[in-house]
């Protein structure tokens, strides 16, 4: 599997969707999880947490743009995906008792159930901001039944969450120790990376983005439009479910704040940040935007208004993100390397 | 008894009707023009709400004795004022640049306004949720047989209804406002029509801010003002406009009602799950009939 060669869209964007190899965005991401590594031995125990959530808000973000950068298709409800993730994991790991591993499996599948079930309905309307507001609805819907069903513990949500102790044959790791949950989140989430890349550069991946350009000629290419964005919608909300199953334990407490619209809005600000046009986007605009959380988390207010301008700024003078900015300086040098044309 | 139940199952849900419909008139009537779904819309509203609030703190201790209805109507007016001069400051700055923007990005950007609103409200105003008393004229009840009507309430439904009676005048049997229709039918023609097509969207703009911040100060007594007012009421200005047809004044007031019926009966009959009938009319109706109940098929 690798990048088309040759194509315009490779030339022209080197680090866009397409732009690197796998094999690149392979070594780029264990070049990340590398680093990721270092954080317990570098960092206190507040930052660690931090940057296992955004380990998390990564995938998040990603999934999102498998959606929307990929496919064109904005949603603005993925945090019902998330929430489902969380209290599924939350609810199978501590009321039914199931191992960690099988419980965060189960989550995604819950996930991807919810996608299926909301995207088959929501993708009726495609055109516009309707399908935005339509997904919106269904997650204010499933914020509404979280914090209203008693089994999931209505407003206050469930706490007192234990870390797993994971026990494979012959082996038992205990993960409520020191940090070593976080190396557990870094994998997972490096594995999660791993697979929406692979994703993104199957046939399947080009005919996402096909369909984005131009859905007329897709579906006369004998691309099923409507199915692929439907595939696409639930492999986003599985994956995202999975992110969202991680915050259970390494957070120790959910609650129907995961599933609230302005939780939908994270990924949107991590891609649009980051650039929305690369695959590794939404991971940059996931750091950037914890970095400017935590800098001003005392400031009652600057957080939303420093977010809000910048993704305006983004919006109206820099729509390609910050990756978008460095993409076109990068440009810019090597075609001063090779002399003017 | 049963009666009086209804009756009061009635007025609370055309309060929260006409509420909701205050501040949707606003942003029906942006997006009917400029064809922009604007998030911020609610932040706006909530700006307006602590506008007033600070003008009834500084001016009640300066007349002496308890606030007037006519401060409260003052203090709304002011409100609709300042709002409407944020308004052109935010037309100038980001709704001009975002004509010819993707509508994704259009949405991405007002939420990205919204954000602005709430953090611009907490520096100014904090987090504490601050309770305000209507005047005392507004205070108290009415009773009529063994049904309760809030005075407050009455207030509101008055005022939802004289905005719709006010806009529907201004939109049908004034220059201007038949103006405003004309470009949000056809700018194209408008424009080879000699009219300053950019000049109406920039009143437009202020129009639909003015009621915003009216909005606000008009239901300053009806809830709590707290930060996060501004993303409750724009989810149910958005239901509102999506039932009623989007960019139709008159959509958004029967929308409203009728949205408020089916939420009351709803809470009566599922008491444990309260704004489920909301969100469940509000898909459906996105899915039967996207363009609403009185929209236009586009």
């Amino acid at each position: 599997m690798s990048a088309p060669s040759g194509t315009a869209a490779a030339a022209s964007a080197p680090l866009g969707f397409f732009g690197g190899s796998l094999r690149r965005d392979l070594a780029i991401l264990l070049a990340v999880m590398a680093l990721g590594a270092l954080v317990p031995a570098l960092l206190n125990r507040g930052l660690i947490f931090i940057a296992g959530m955004v380990w998390i808000n990564a995938v998040f973000g990603l999934a999102f743009n498998l959606l929307f950068g990929l496919g064109g298709v904005l949603s603005f409800g993925q945090a019902m995906f998330f929430a489902a993730g969380a209290y599924a994991a939350a609810v199978f790991s501590q009321q039914f008792g199931l191992p960690f591993a099988l419980a965060w499996g189960l989550a995604g599948v819950v996930g991807g159930l919810l996608a299926g079930a909301v995207g088959a309905v929501a993708l009726r309307r495609n055109e516009g901001v309707y399908f935005a507001i339509l997904t919106l609805a269904f997650a204010e819907l499933v914020h509404l039944l979280i914090s209203n069903t008693a089994l999931l513990g209505r407003n206050d949500g469930l706490a007192g969450l234990a870390r797993p102790v994971l026990s494979l044959p012959g082996l038992s790791l205990d993960l409520r120790e020191g940090d070593r949950f976080y190396y557990l989140i870094v994998l997972a989430c490096g594995g999660l990376i791993a697979l929406l890349r692979w994703t993104v550069g199957t046939p399947f991946g080009r005919a996402l983005q096909a369909l984005k350009q131009d859905p007329e000629r897709a579906e006369f290419l004998g691309i099923p439009v409507r199915l692929h964005r439907w595939a696409g919608f639930v492999i986003a909300g599985t994956l995202t479910a999975l992110a969202g199953a991680l915050v259970a334990p390494w957070a120790q407490i959910v609650t129907p704040e995961l599933a609230h619209w302005s939780n939908s809005t994270n990924p949107i600000l991590y891609t649009l940040l980051g650039g929305s046009a690369y695959f590794w986007g939404p991971v940059l605009g996931a750091v950037l935007l914890s970095a400017v959380f935590y800098i001003t988390r005392t400031l009652v207010g600057v957080s939303d208004l420093v977010t809000g301008l910048l993704l305006l700024s983004v919006v109206l003078a820099l729509p390609g993100g910050v990756l978008g900015m460095l993409d076109r300086w990068l440009r810019r040098g090597r075609s001063a390397q090779d002399g003017p044309r | 008894m049963l009666l009086a139940d209804i009756a009061t199952l009635l007025v609370n849900s055309l309060t929260w009707a006409m509420a909701t419909f205050l501040v949707a008139a606003g942003l029906t009537l942006v997006f009917g023009t400029l064809h922009i779904l604007n998030f911020s819309h609610g932040g706006f509203f909530m700006i307006g709400a602590y506008a007033a609030y600070s003008l009834g703190n500084w001016l009640t201790p300066l007349l002496g004795g308890p606030p007037s209805v006519v401060l409260y109507l003052f203090g709304s007016l002011v409100a609709g004022v300042v709002v409407a001069l944020l308004g052109l400051l935010v037309d100038r700055l980001v709704l001009r640049r975002l004509s010819g923007v993707e509508d994704a990005y259009v949405l991405i950007a007002t939420y990205a306004l919204l954000l602005v609103c709430e953090g611009a409200t907490k520096l100014v105003w904090g987090l504490k949720y601050q309770s305000v008393m209507p005047p005392p004229a507004l205070d108290g009840a009415l009773l009529l047989g063994d049904a309760v009507l809030p005075r407050l309430s009455l207030f509101i439904i008055a005022a939802g209804v004289l905005c719709f009676v006010g806009l529907e005048v201004f939109l049908n049997r004034t220059r201007p406002g038949r103006l405003v229709k004309a470009i949000a039918a056809d700018p194209w023609m408008a424009r080879l029509m000699g009219v300053n097509v950019r000049r109406v969207y920039t009143a437009t703009v202020a129009i639909g801010f003015a009621l915003a911040g009216l909005a606000g100060g008009l239901l300053l007594a009806n809830q709590t003002l707290s930060p996060s007012l501004a993303s409750a009421f724009v989810i149910q200005a958005f239901g509102v406009i999506i039932v009623g047809g989007m960019g139709s004044i008159s959509g958004a007031f029967f929308g409203a009602i009728l949205l408020g019926l089916i939420d009351a009966v709803g809470q009566w009959l599922l008491p444990g799950l309260p704004g489920l009938p909301f969100f469940l009319a509000m898909t459906a109706i996105l899915l039967l009939r996207p363009e609403g109940l009185m929209g236009r098929r586009t």
